[in-house]
């Protein structure tokens, strides 16, 4: 019985580190190249999975790394989804190439998380859940009420495409690219976070926030950077949002997608990049697979989010536990953080 | 000064809503220390069971001969779906993650939540769903049946906003220039009524006394022989009946109600949970009044869409400066 244990996780670990990726590599890139009914709509439905993986990484940071809950993501999303509208659009009649808004973006909303954060270092588990909760809503409801600068729920309209090496992003097709350029590099990107010393800091500070302290780990800085870099991740999201979509409106942001980001990472399990794609491709692909049964999809989701819940709570793809972990369920073992 | 102290009126009319409803989430808090996503969405249910009852009471003219008995019945009803459904929500997708992490519980509540709104929703097109099973030519409902069916469904839920029949009218007392609403009378009154039962239930019962042993450690409680199972249960019927009657209540006050309506009462009445001490149930109630006396108060300096704002505001200060809250311990274990 245990060794057919341990050969299922050798050819489980083989499956998650070469041929599942490979696998759904080539049917991303492949997709547009092929001409097939409906192919706009499925470049849509994929590059909007892509671009939830991509939200889905920076939460990853906050929650699967440094242990950090946050049900308030969308707030950093809508920064960088706004910054992108004032500084592209006629709204302003500020045009700053696409390339450069991005950046601004995404450090726009790495200074607002780190600025949220430090007065929160203390608060732990649900508090923290909660405090980012009311931040992302207070946020969505300025969007919505401070008309003057955003224009309401009118919201902001004719955001400008970009143009990147003379290639004009009006075509849905180079988005679909950008966006997954993007995802490849952030997984490089994160992958050598988590294997330094900022990595094996979250890691300690996630098992065991006093602990990891003792062991002279400055918590604060690295809390306040986890926020920073998950946040900037986010901002980059809302910007490719915002110039894909062409017009945004508050409610874009609203509490709801903060969920659906969080149901993403953790449907492909906590802590684990390669769940993170399969969770955003579940969690955004499946409603529009479901348009079939059109009323019925919200109805069925929320139940395969109980019945998930119940029957795998680790999620598809359990982060695999370092050797000398002791706790191996997959998730933060959050019960124990109540509260300082 | 009669200005003031309708606002005032009003502040505790919104108050008992959400003092209502935070005692839900303090109770559940206690004796599970988890955060009950969908207890805004039950608190929905109760709406429409209500509506439900208080429409059919008043197409078939009771409630015009006898207002006051058509009120307490739209007020049970409205709790008791409301409970029923809290303690199936509880069985079902609560209780077989006792042992999960906190993070698969507040998913698990996040996908009832969206279950309970698509349900309502969608319950007229069960009803003609069901009404329609057939076997060849042969219905298995007789025709009366059916068509009862459809018309119940049709009468309980719906895509549409439902429209709540009034039965106080806009109609009140003048108390020296000042004129209170009898249907604000009602809601204060009866929000009263049940926080002092509640307050009884808790404090001075057997059952009462289970649930404070149960909230203070779950295994010594069930070493003492209390069936810990059974008071969870408890717990939710009576946390959620509460959001039930709140929910008829907002009925009544604002006179229409939706599937979404949950949402935003549903978190000003978490903020209120903690605002006041979460897990603990004075300090549930007095956070919402608190609650809904700041948002009138805002509304005298600031915008009226800024009450929202406020009231997150207050929440994250709250949590900053005193993270257990007005009433709650020095932090440590949450009491009821």
């Amino acid at each position: 019985m245990k060794n057919k244990n341990r050969l299922t996780t050798k050819l489980d670990q083989r499956l998650l580190r070469t041929v599942l990726p490979a696998l759904i590599s080539v049917i991303i890139l492949s997709i547009p190249l092929f001409n097939f009914p409906q192919q706009n709509l499925w470049i849509r439905i994929i590059g909007y999975a892509g671009l939830y993986i991509i939200l889905g990484l920076g939460l990853l940071v906050h929650v699967g790394l440094a242990g950090m809950f946050d049900l308030g993501f969308a707030a950093f999303y809508a920064i960088g989804a706004y910054t992108c509208a004032f500084l592209a659009s006629p709204h302003f009649n500020i045009h700053l190439p696409f390339l450069v808004v991005i950046l601004i973006a995404g450090v726009l909303a790495a200074l607002v998380g780190s600025l949220i954060c430090i007065p929160v270092l203390k608060l732990r588990g649900d508090y923290l859940g909660i405090v980012t909760l009311g931040f992302g809503e207070i946020v969505r409801m300025l969007l919505m009420n401070l008309t003057d600068i955003t224009n309401g729920s009118q919201g902001i309209i004719q955001i400008d495409k970009p143009i990147i090496l003379g290639l004009n992003f009006s075509n849905g097709k180079y988005f679909y690219y950008f966006i997954f350029a993007l995802v490849a590099l952030l997984l490089f990107l994160l992958n050598r976070v988590i294997n330094s010393r900022t990595g094996r800091a979250w890691l300690a500070m996630r098992e065991d926030e006093d602990v990891a302290q003792m062991s002279g780990i400055d918590t604060s800085k690295y809390k306040i950077l986890a926020f920073a870099i998950g946040a900037f991740i986010g901002g980059l999201g809302g910007a490719i949002f915002a110039s894909w979509q062409g017009s945004i409106f508050p409610d874009n942001f609203n509490m709801n997608v903060s969920i659906n980001i969080l149901c993403v990472i953790i449907l492909g399990g906590l802590g684990n990049q390669m769940g993170v794609i399969l969770g955003a491709m579940a969690l955004i692909a499946l409603p529009d697979i479901l348009r079939g049964f059109s009323d019925y999809r919200m109805i069925i989701f929320g139940l395969l989010l109980i019945i998930m819940m119940i029957l795998r709570p680790q999620g598809f793809l359990p982060r695999k536990a370092p050797k000398f972990e002791e706790n191996s369920s997959g998730l933060p073992d959050t019960k124990k953080e109540v509260q300082s | 000064m009669q200005k003031i102290i309708e606002q005032l009126i009003n502040g505790l009319t919104v108050g008992s809503f959400y003092a209502l409803i935070a005692l839900g989430y303090t109770m559940v808090y206690g004796v599970l220390s988890m955060i009950n996503f969908a207890h805004g969405d039950i608190f929905m249910v109760g709406a429409y069971f209500g509506c439900f009852t208080i429409t059919q009471l008043s197409k078939s003219g009771f409630a015009e001969s006898n207002p006051a008995l058509a009120i307490i019945y739209t007020f049970a009803a409205g709790a008791l779906g409301a409970a029923l459904t809290g303690v199936t929500v509880e069985r079902l997708a609560y209780r077989p993650l006792r042992k999960a992490s906190r993070l698969s519980t507040l998913i698990s509540a996040i996908g009832t939540s969206i279950f309970l709104e698509e349900f309502v929703r969608l319950v007229p097109k069960f009803g003609s769903m069901i009404s329609s099973i057939h076997f060849g030519e042969q219905y298995i409902f007789p025709a009366s049946w059916r068509s009862a069916i459809v018309k119940v469904t049709q009468t309980f839920g719906g895509a549409m906003v439902k429209a709540y029949p009034g039965i106080l009218g806009t109609e009140g007392i003048k108390l020296g220039g000042v004129s209170i609403s009898y249907s604000r009378i009602l809601i204060m009154a009866v929000a009263i009524v049940f926080m002092v039962l509640l307050y009884l239930l808790v404090r001075f019962t057997k059952l009462g006394k289970a649930m404070r042993a149960v909230s203070e450690d779950k295994e010594t409680a069930s070493l003492m022989g209390i069936n810990v199972n059974r008071i969870i249960s408890s717990t939710f019927f009576i946390g959620s009946a509460l959001a039930g009657i709140a929910g008829v209540m907002m009925g009544i006050f604002y006179l229409q109600i939706r599937t979404t309506m949950g949402f935003t009462p549903g978190i000003k009445a978490f903020t209120a949970a903690v605002v006041g001490g979460i897990g603990n149930i004075p300090g549930a109630m007095l956070g919402g009044y608190l609650l809904g006396l700041a948002e009138v108060i805002s509304v005298q300096f600031l915008p009226a869409v800024y009450k929202d704002i406020v009231a997150f505001a207050i929440l994250i200060v709250m949590l900053i400066v005193k993270p257990t809250g007005i009433l709650g311990g020095s932090g440590g274990k949450n009491k009821l």
